[in-house]
């Protein structure tokens, strides 16, 4: 038996850990905001494209909920003519 | 009784010769239908996305009310009569006004402080000062963020 088997780390189980924090991808998560305001037009605008087409989740990053809820607000907003449905 | 937002869209002509009779017609209409008014402000003169029957432009009325449900069909209703009303959005809130004008004044903050608003030397930080600088839609050379106290 070899003397230093007791001081050897153990041997890691399966697969390594991933150990480094990712920073949320999606901005309302990471902000902890409770609701997207409609009526807030820059925000909204960043997240549209230039033809006013609603920016799809894999370019914006946002999680499901806060698509959801954005998607109610983009559309609120159009209809109040503040932002447009089509083109710029 | 519950709690609403409402958001009128004013016909500007008809609002700069008389900003209080358009003002007082539309929180009029509102009492009328039995709402009690919480908050009540004007949204600078802004260019519109699109044309809403034949106007560039608009005044946006903002309003925070209590009314009981079975008069809000018949605000939207009137409210569609109304000539200096060139559009309406009234939506039900899911929490009290109080509760919910803290929510929406907390977003605005933390959208303020969101790193990525603010990196400096951004497209819309012409003054590099690491804010955003607010949109001026209506070209007039003020900033048009009324919204924001």
């Amino acid at each position: 038996m070899r003397e230093d088997k007791g001081k050897r780390k153990p041997k890691m189980k399966g697969k390594k850990k991933f150990t480094r924090i990712r920073e949320r991808r999606c901005r309302f998560t990471r902000l902890k905001v409770d609701l997207i305001d409609w009526k807030d037009t820059n925000t909204l605008q960043r997240l549209c494209t230039g033809q006013g087409k609603l920016l799809g989740r894999k370019r914006s990053g946002n999680s499901a909920r806060f698509q959801r809820i954005l998607r109610t607000a983009i559309k609120r907003a159009r209809f109040m003519g503040l932002l447009p449905y089509v083109g710029a | 009784m519950y709690p609403y937002e409402g958001m009128f869209l004013v016909d500007p002509v008809l609002h700069t010769g008389d900003p209080d009779g358009i003002e007082k017609t539309v929180s009029g209409l509102l009492e009328k239908h039995g709402a009690r008014i919480h908050q009540f402000s004007r949204w600078d003169d802004r260019k519109l996305a699109y044309e809403i029957k034949g106007h560039k432009r608009g005044i946006y009325l903002l309003a925070h009310f209590e009314m009981p449900g079975g008069n809000v069909d018949a605000l939207r209703k009137e409210s569609r009569l109304t000539e200096c009303i060139l559009r309406q959005l009234v939506l039900r809130l899911e929490q009290p006004i109080p509760q919910y004008l803290e929510a929406v004044a907390a977003y605005h903050d933390k959208m303020r402080q969101d790193q990525d608003l603010r990196r400096p030397g951004r497209r819309d930080d012409e003054d590099g000062d690491g804010d955003i600088d607010m949109l001026d839609v209506d070209g007039d050379g003020d900033s048009d963020d009324s919204y924001r106290n």
